[in-house]
């Protein structure tokens, strides 16, 4: 039936339904998923869905643009583990879903993209509208196709799912011609045995063999430390990372997307690693003896300079996806396997540990001189200039630290990540690989509505709001309560920080004018403070707390603070940059 | 169906820079070259030649990619293709036995003497290949061997009027057929 499950008509299934058409067959596949919020934006093409949305419980967002939606896809499923959904018509709105496609897929970041296309007959022939999306998006996606025929839509929404949320996660992009959503099939949404997908890795589930040799590895290491990566989140296995942590007495640095694998004020917590990570942190990962990289990708924002990574240390990578092992590091031993399999296959061979003083008291001594240095700027709230270390702070403070945290890209990704101080998975999302600018506002809107349980913060600079904040409105007309911070420095703060630091001040396109932001708030509507003091900070994070909906506080950052340590390119983790303070 | 799990370790000796032979069983559909193409090239790989043709079983196409690379990048790359959707399983070919064929078509100036025929003839018949037509204008012939001898034979026929060549690229197949080859794994070599 559908076309990558062969031979064809095995898979057909034995029964057929009443007649419907294609839009409906999408709708009720959607509905058969669990799929219960929608992110689109309609056009011609893709009408024939929203003529009939309304039969179906699915709640659709019109958001303000296709980039908005994709990216509130990606953060709905990033907030709830489940398939965020976003679609969009064909031409412009397909492409305009690129960026969040790219993005999720960097992240292994599961979602479904549903887009119309031209009839059948227009194909191919530059109609209006159209645009080859399928081709376009095949190397952001995990996987992509057109469905040519409504006898194969209810298997191909099927596989889509199942594609974007097996093995290592990704995006999947569905394009269907309009007239295939307007014919009808009698076809029906097939079980779930009824699925083949012969070319989709799925990974051996159960005891992981190879952790004989970790665990042994484990035993002889005298300075072990594991990196932990978005996967351990993905394969819900913080709790045993937890749990391995502590009967090995083996603290645990974690990647940005790993940010929340354990709670950071946990023993063995040791903290975010990388280009902008704590400097103790990269202190142990050039100095130990045994590196455990688990559901991580060793990408060149953790390892900088690769011949100067973890001198000292035997290199291990366990991984889901084969083709990452070895990719970027030297690695000794290379596991193949789900993060949660792996820890539990460890924890059932790992004996209590003896705590391992000597590397703790190091760790303890390094993170002492790492938290209480003044990284150039951070700290300078004390001397009443408003830093963002301290907003972030504040924020983080003020919720208990149980919100879910969107950061932007930047400078305000970093702060976040740094100072926040994260509790719990799932509540930390940022656009770690591919660095989308104006992810946060958005992909904050997906996660709001996917776990409304909980506050919702967007962390974003003053750059990456102008280049999404049109989504203000949907925020407005859906009654979705996310509390978004700018950390207003009138600049690119990176770019600038980069200029002042590797271009010699040569500062070009890092001043950034932007809108008076309460009075554009006051446009849409949306309730929003200012503050340019930190004596002013608590207040105003208090006053947006108690808003029913979106609220937004714009506040006025000291223009030079930097973010330090940094690891400058080309260089690796020993030879960090400080900021000259100490 | 399940990705077997393996040490893959990465170091200095796979910087070893040569031609690999590469087999994918892939699912016959519109897209497939395109995706597995495009990996290739987002990687920076110069495709030496790549087949395409039908197996034995319906919707299931091969593909023999014949491609330059450094071991270490190759293989990291096939792990790439196998995670594709479309592709069902990667065998790199390369320090394997195997047969390896190629066909290629030439066109020659007819030969000015009896002696320089038959030695367009014996060229021929050590690659593989036979005259296909003899008529005075023009000869056609075909040339059926490995890469590397069809490349030989070709350096001798360009000092005998060779006019055009269409190679089809080469086509490979394990000798041994106990060769592992995992369905969704990249045979290790």
């Amino acid at each position: 039936m559908s076309a990558l499950s062969l031979p064809t008509s095995a898979l057909q299934p034995q029964h057929s339904v009443a007649p419907r058409i294609g839009a409906r067959a999408v709708c009720e596949a959607l509905v058969r998923e669990g799929v219960t919020t929608i992110f689109g934006y309609p056009g011609g093409t893709v009408l024939p869905i929203y003529d009939v949305l309304r039969e179906f419980p699915l709640r659709h967002i019109l958001v303000r643009h296709e980039q908005g939606g994709a990216h509130a896809a990606d953060g709905f499923s990033r907030a709830t583990g489940g398939v965020g959904v976003a679609i969009a018509t064909s031409g412009p709105g397909a492409i305009n879903l690129v960026t969040g496609l790219a993005t999720a897929m960097m992240d292994s970041v599961p979602m479904v993209a549903i887009t119309g296309n031209v009839p059948r007959a227009l194909l191919g022939k530059d109609a209006f509208q159209e645009t080859d999306i399928v081709g376009i998006a095949l190397p952001v996606t995990k996987y992509a196709t057109v469905v040519m025929d409504p006898d194969e839509v209810p298997c191909a929404v099927a596989e889509a799912f199942e594609i974007a949320r097996s093995g290592r996660p990704g995006p999947v992009l569905l394009d269907f011609p309009k007239d295939v959503l307007q014919l009808e099939t009698s076809v029906p949404y097939p079980e779930p045995y009824q699925l083949r997908l012969p070319g989709l890795l799925r990974p051996v589930r159960g005891d992981v063999p190879q952790a004989d040799e970790l665990a042994e590895m484990i035993a002889a290491a005298e300075r072990p430390l594991i990196l932990a990566g978005h996967g351990v989140q993905i394969a819900h296995a913080t709790d045993l990372l937890r749990e391995v942590a502590d009967r090995s007495e083996i603290p645990v640095a974690h990647t940005l997307l790993g940010i929340g694998n354990m709670d950071e004020t946990h023993r063995l917590s040791a903290g975010y690693a990388g280009m902008h990570g704590w400097m103790h942190v990269n202190k142990m990962i050039q100095q130990c003896d045994l590196l455990i990289g688990i559901g991580c990708r060793y990408d060149d924002r953790i390892t900088g300079k690769t011949s100067t990574f973890a001198p000292n240390a035997r290199i291990v990578h366990v991984d889901v996806d084969r083709s990452e092992i070895g990719k970027n590091v030297r690695t000794d031993l290379g596991i193949v396997a789900d993060a949660g399999d792996l820890l539990a296959a460890l924890l059932r061979r790992l004996p209590q540990s003896e705590p391992r003083t000597e590397w703790m008291d190091q760790l303890a001594a390094w993170r002492e001189v790492s938290e209480a240095r003044s990284w150039h700027g951070s700290g300078a709230w004390r001397e009443g200039r408003l830093s963002a270390d301290y907003v972030v702070d504040q924020i983080g403070e003020a919720t208990d630290h149980q919100a879910t945290l969107v950061s932007d890209v930047g400078q305000n990704q970093m702060w976040a990540a740094r100072y926040f101080g994260f509790r719990h998975p799932y509540r930390h999302l940022s656009s770690g690989g591919l660095g989308t600018m104006g992810y946060s506002v958005p992909a904050a809107m997906g996660a709001a509505l996917g776990a409304p349980e909980r506050e919702t913060w967007a962390i974003v600079g003053d750059g990456g709001f102008q280049m999404t904040m049109q989504e203000l409105a949907t925020l407005v007309q859906d009654q979705i309560p996310v509390r978004i911070a700018v950390l207003n420095n009138h600049r690119l703060g990176m770019i600038r920080q980069w200029q002042e630091i590797i271009y010699d001040e040569n500062y070009h396109s890092a001043e950034l004018l932007g809108p008076d932001l309460l009075r554009l708030c006051e446009a849409y509507g949306i309730p929003a403070w200012r503050a340019t003091r930190p004596d002013e900070v608590a207040g105003v994070i208090a006053e947006a707390r108690k808003a029913p909906g979106a609220a937004l506080i714009d506040f006025h950052l000291d223009e030079a603070q930097n973010v330090y340590p940094m690891m400058l390119p080309g260089k690796g983790l020993s030879d960090m940059v400080t900021g000259g303070s100490e | 169906m399940t990705a077997p799990r393996q040490t893959l370790p990465a170091g200095e000796a796979d910087a070893v820079h040569r031609r690999h032979v590469v087999s994918a069983l892939v699912v016959d559909r519109p897209g497939t070259l395109n995706r597995v193409s495009g990996l290739l090239r987002a990687r920076s790989f110069n495709i030496e030649s790549l087949t395409v043709g039908s197996t034995h079983e319906p919707g299931r196409s091969r593909m023999t990619i014949a491609i330059r690379g450094d071991d270490g990048h190759l293989r990291q790359v096939l792990a790439q293709l196998e995670r594709l959707i479309e592709v069902l399983e990667v065998t790199d070919l390369t320090n394997v036995e195997r047969i390896e064929l190629e066909l290629a078509l030439v066109e020659l100036d007819p030969p000015r003497t009896p002696a320089e025929g038959r030695l367009l003839e014996r060229i021929l018949a050590a690659a593989g290949g036979e005259t296909l037509s003899t008529d005075p204008e023009r000869w056609r012939a075909r040339l059926t061997a490995t890469p590397d001898v069809i490349n030989h034979a070709l350096d001798a026929l360009r000092g005998h009027g060779l006019r055009s060549l269409v190679r089809a690229g080469a086509v490979a197949m394990a000798a041994n057929p106990t060769t592992q080859s995992t369905e969704n794994g990249a045979t290790e070599t």
